[in-house]
């Protein structure tokens, strides 16, 4: 599904990604870890075609397709989503008609006709209480005034309204309380498909006993420095990142086993 | 005297005996010495500090005719489509500066609420026109012009204890090119009264044209009235415009300025908070595309303790618009307890767009409140790229930041069928 290839960008003239390797396969869930600053963000950014960081050499196959030539909107349309670790706050923009949208861009793109409004309304629904979400947030502006749990939740509602085809989730159980945790775990779960794979963006392990990852990849420096299975995480849980940074600056290329 | 004023001298003396109420004696002193105001001081050049970014002089070239014309019959369906309240049950329609009974419904008005042209007042009645139109029309220099010129327009008067919920429409349609029109609006609420009127500049043609108006408007202890003004001119028009509301004791007054089209616009507006309790809400959006310039000239003048004003202007600018705000807010020495707020945000679009923003505040009194800020601001990039992260195409994110931003203008409007009006309006007439 997606085959990154020695990718290198950078902001400005300062290098962030140096050289990531990564291939995920459909079905899969991969989790990234790694000390803040290390680069998992930008990747993700990166991923969804975010314009600040500048790809400088390497390659991103999604599906087969050059992803890095996609605009933004394209990457979307063709099932690729990102939960912000930040989701941005948009007065003015009312939750309920950006969901609406953006389900309907990508039926246009898939040559489906327009949901009409109460088919709509009816799936939205039934996807909240999913992440026990009360209605009235549809109504108010786009992440405006929403707490941090809440804006992550309204990450995830988005995601399981589009069912991406890969799903990027930057930090999503950050500033969340533990039934909170449970409950976007639970919607992460339920968008588990044979045909979808995940990138997990998270700094503790919590989240992976929820959510079983297949990989964990470990960034530093903006390389992938190791890679194994989910005992990865519970290594790190206790030892931190000291340990693979010492021993792990020469080992950058470990691919994960498949 | 330079040729312009040559040229509106000899229309002035041509047009007289066509004006209303031509053979009384102090509306002929009136006309007379508004005159005498305008040839003394000529059109304003931008050395003058108040009209420093904004040049008339294409304008004072064009030697626009003032002479009422009757215009061509037109049905009231070709309007409607364009009002911003096609269903209003009470609205006057001018059309070239000219009353027209047959597009107009007065309508049932509740008794003590009084809308009607100033053409049909006798001299008599009309005579304390000058009582609600004298600041105003010595605001500026085009101003003066009016009140030698002044042919037609709506007047407003609210009885003591009078409600209206219903908005009033008034429309002033512009169809034929190569004219000045010079009209005005007179609005009084008496004590207690509650009234909402809306103004709508219409143009239909693509020839230059003036419309020069003043509005006067008093309110007397605890009335209220809501104002809204739209200006869709046409792309070479000038619309020129001065307000000056008078607010009595615990009165309430909320202005809203629309300025989405026309090669030129200049409103002055005035509020004066005289006695205690007076509160005003000025808010107002300009948009500005390809080369044209939308100019707000606005004081707050606090000249009585605990009063308040609210002000926000917004502007969206394109291409080579420009704009320009002028925030005055004074307070005078015993305006204790002053509360006022005063923003201005503005989102450019385009590297070539520019404004001017310049809050002024004169606070003389040690016990208030007083706040103001001003942006000037792009797109913001994080949101944009939200919305196309979600599968938004470029141009649609872009539209609905642009109409949010521009929105939120009209969520302080209370009436909820002035708001949804006013806010398909906005949408509609988006030029992005
Ligand atoms: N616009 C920018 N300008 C300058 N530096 C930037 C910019 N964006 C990111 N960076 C830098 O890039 C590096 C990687 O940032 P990134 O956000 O990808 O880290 P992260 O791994 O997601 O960290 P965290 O765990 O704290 O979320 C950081 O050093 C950050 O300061
Ligand atoms: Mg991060």
């Amino acid at each position: 599904m997606l085959i990154i290839k020695d990718l290198h960008a950078s902001v400005g003239d300062k290098p962030i990604l140096n050289g990531i390797n990564l291939e995920i396969k459909a079905g899969e869930i991969h989790a990234i870890m790694g000390p803040n600053g290390s680069g998992k963000s930008t990747l993700s950014n990166v991923l969804a075609g975010r314009e600040n960081a500048t790809v400088t050499s390497g390659s991103v196959l999604y599906q087969g397709k050059d992803l890095l030539a996609l605009a933004i909107e394209e990457r979307a349309r063709q099932g690729i989503f990102l939960a912000f670790q930040y989701p941005v706050e948009i007065p003015g923009v009312g939750n309920v008609y950006l969901l609406k949208a953006a389900l309907n861009a990508q039926r246009k793109h898939r040559g489906l006709p327009e949901l009409d409004a109460l088919d709509f309304l009816a799936l939205v629904k039934d996807k909240m209480k999913l992440m026990e979400m009360n209605e009235s947030m549809l109504y108010r502006s786009v992440n405006e005034g929403f707490s941090g749990g809440e804006k992550k939740r309204n990450e995830i509602l988005q995601m399981a309204v589009l069912e991406p085809k890969l799903a990027i989730l930057d930090e999503t159980d950050s500033g969340l309380d533990i039934d909170a945790l449970k409950i976007v775990a639970n919607g992460v779960n339920s968008l588990r498909a044979e045909d979808r794979a995940m990138i997990l963006v998270t700094h503790y392990q919590r989240l992976l006993d929820y959510i079983k990852p297949d990989f964990v990849h470990v960034l530093v420096g903006g390389k992938i420095v190791r890679s194994g299975g989910p005992e990865l995480a519970h290594e790190l849980e206790k030892q931190g990142y000291a340990w693979i940074s010492d021993e792990g600056t020469g080992v950058a290329e470990v691919q994960p086993k498949s | 005297m330079s040729a312009a004023i040559q040229h509106y001298q000899s229309e002035f003396e041509r047009v007289a005996p066509l004006l209303p109420w031509r053979d009384s004696a102090p509306w002929h002193a009136w006309r007379q010495s508004g005159w005498s105001r305008f040839a003394e001081q000529g059109f304003p050049s931008t050395r003058h500090e108040e009209w420093k970014y904004t040049s008339v002089a294409v304008l004072e070239k064009l030697a626009l005719s003032c002479t009422p014309v009757v215009p061509e019959t037109m049905a009231w369906a070709l309007l409607k489509e364009k009002s911003v309240l096609p269903d209003a049950s009470h609205r006057l329609v001018f059309v070239d500066g000219v009353y027209q009974p047959k597009l107009s419904s007065v309508g049932e008005l509740p008794s003590g609420l009084r809308m009607g042209a100033i053409s049909d007042q006798s001299a008599r009645d009309s005579i304390r026109l000058q009582g609600l139109l004298e600041q105003a029309q010595r605001r500026t220099p085009f101003a003066a012009l009016n009140a030698a010129f002044m042919t037609e327009g709506a007047w407003v008067t609210a009885d003591v204890g009078v409600h209206l919920d219903e908005p009033l429409l008034i429309m002033y349609v512009a169809t034929k090119g190569r004219r000045a029109m010079h009209v005005v609006n007179a609005y009084e609420a008496a004590a207690e009264s509650t009234f909402a009127v809306v103004e709508q500049y219409l143009g239909m043609t693509d020839e230059p044209y003036l419309v020069n108006e003043v509005t006067g408007v008093t309110l007397e202890q605890g009335a209220k009235i809501t104002h809204v003004k739209i200006q869709q001119e046409g792309p070479r028009s000038y619309h020129i415009a001065a307000l000056q509301a008078l607010q009595k004791r615990e009165s309430r007054f909320d202005s809203h300025s629309f300025a989405l089209s026309g090669a030129l616009g200049r409103n002055d507006i005035e509020s004066a908070l005289v006695e205690p309790g007076a509160a005003v809400s000025m808010r107002g959006l300009y948009r500005v595309a390809g080369r044209e310039l939308q100019d707000f000239h606005t004081t707050i003048r606090h000249d009585s303790p605990d009063c308040s004003s609210d002000e926000c202007f917004k502007g969206v600018l394109n291409d080579s618009g420009r704009a320009v705000f002028n925030g005055k807010i004074r307070v005078a020495p015993d305006a204790q307890h002053t509360i006022s707020q005063q923003t201005n945000h503005n989102l450019l679009l385009s590297d070539q767009a520019e404004v001017d923003t310049k809050p002024q505040l004169e606070i003389f009194a040690d016990d208030v409140k007083c706040s103001h800020g001003a942006t000037v601001g792009q797109l913001d990039e994080e949101q944009w790229f939200y919305l196309r992260s979600r599968g938004l195409s470029s141009e649609h994110a872009r539209t609905l930041l642009i109409e949010a931003f521009a929105l939120d203008i009209v969520t302080g409007i209370e009436h909820p069928v002035l708001r949804s009006a006013l806010e398909s309006l906005l949408r509609s007439t988006a030029h992005v």
